[in-house]
């Protein structure tokens, strides 16, 4: 017995069941983006499909950092109004103090 | 993966157009190398339904990755090396064994020649090696090629690959006479 013959007889190659590259090329053809030949992928990322959808990104980068920035500056009016509260409000109660100091020292003076 | 040599592709060898998305030349490898992917598959498992789908895989995976195949000798190569990735990964992720029933009813009219019957015999003999003596006995007497090919494929050193091959056939001859 001349086992290493026996082994290229028992493992020749054999073919698949009919039909077997019509099922492929279909699963293939019928496949997402992740199946296609890297060749015409290149030249769908290229497509004005694609610009499309870069210029829609834009547009919604451009309106979340515009809103951002309506926000930070109605943030910064608002502090500036609560300032001109607080030093109003100080004004307000140095202003009765120093009332208060002139009717004590006229008191006194009687 | 191991480089080989860029080389253009043969005249009439329809790698540049299906590299271009043309169907019909990806179908024409597909029916170039079947036989081969799917026997690698099945002589491996010894199970012609996961053949079918492992060789499925492997064309479909082929087809994601057209454009990095330089030459027709990359794309035997290439094949090659991913049909016996992918056996002896699934191997070791689940040993599973599976035998079909028309592969049983295909077998029993077969045992009817002792050739078909020893046939048999060893496909089953080879199933029980370990993965990698699978593999490096599938590359040697399915494929024809020597341990210096198989080595770039399994990414082994040459003696580690004649080793296994060593290895393996001495397995199969004791085993085979065991069951004489």
């Amino acid at each position: 017995m001349n086992l290493e013959n026996d082994l290229k007889r028992a493992l020749r190659r054999e073919s698949p069941p009919a039909g077997f590259a019509g099922r492929v090329l279909e699963q293939a053809k019928s496949g997402a983006a992740g199946s296609q030949p890297a060749g015409s992928r290149r030249r769908a990322e290229s497509s004005p499909f694609h610009w499309w959808r870069a210029a829609a990104a834009s547009v919604m980068l451009a309106a979340v950092l515009g809103g951002y920035a309506l926000h930070e500056v109605a943030e910064r009016r608002r502090g500036e109004r609560a300032r001109e509260q607080v030093l109003r409000a100080m004004s307000i109660a140095s202003e009765k103090v120093r009332y208060a100091q002139q009717q004590v020292r006229e008191i006194g003076s009687h | 993966m191991t480089a080989i040599a860029p080389e253009t592709a043969d005249a009439g060898s329809p790698l540049p157009q299906a590299r271009l998305g043309d169907h019909d030349a990806f179908a024409q490898i597909i029916e170039r190398h079947e036989a081969m992917v799917y026997s690698m598959a099945y002589h491996f498992f010894n199970d012609r339904g996961r053949a079918e789908e492992i060789a499925q895989d492997v064309f479909l995976q082929l087809y994601r990755n057209l454009g990095a195949i330089e030459s027709d000798a990359h794309l035997l190569f290439w094949l090659r090396q991913v049909t016996t990735r992918r056996c002896i990964d699934l191997t070791r992720r689940a040993r599973l064994k599976a035998v079909r029933l028309e592969d049983v009813g295909e077998l029993r009219a077969a045992e009817k020649r002792s050739d078909a019957l020893l046939d048999r015999r060893l496909r089953a003999l080879i199933e029980e090696l370990p993965d990698i003596q699978r593999a490096v006995v599938t590359l040697r007497y399915q494929e024809d090629l020597d341990p210096s090919e198989i080595c770039r494929i399994v990414d082994l050193p040459v003696n580690t690959v004649k080793s296994h091959l060593h290895r393996a056939l001495q397995s199969l001859r004791r085993r085979l006479g065991e069951h004489r």
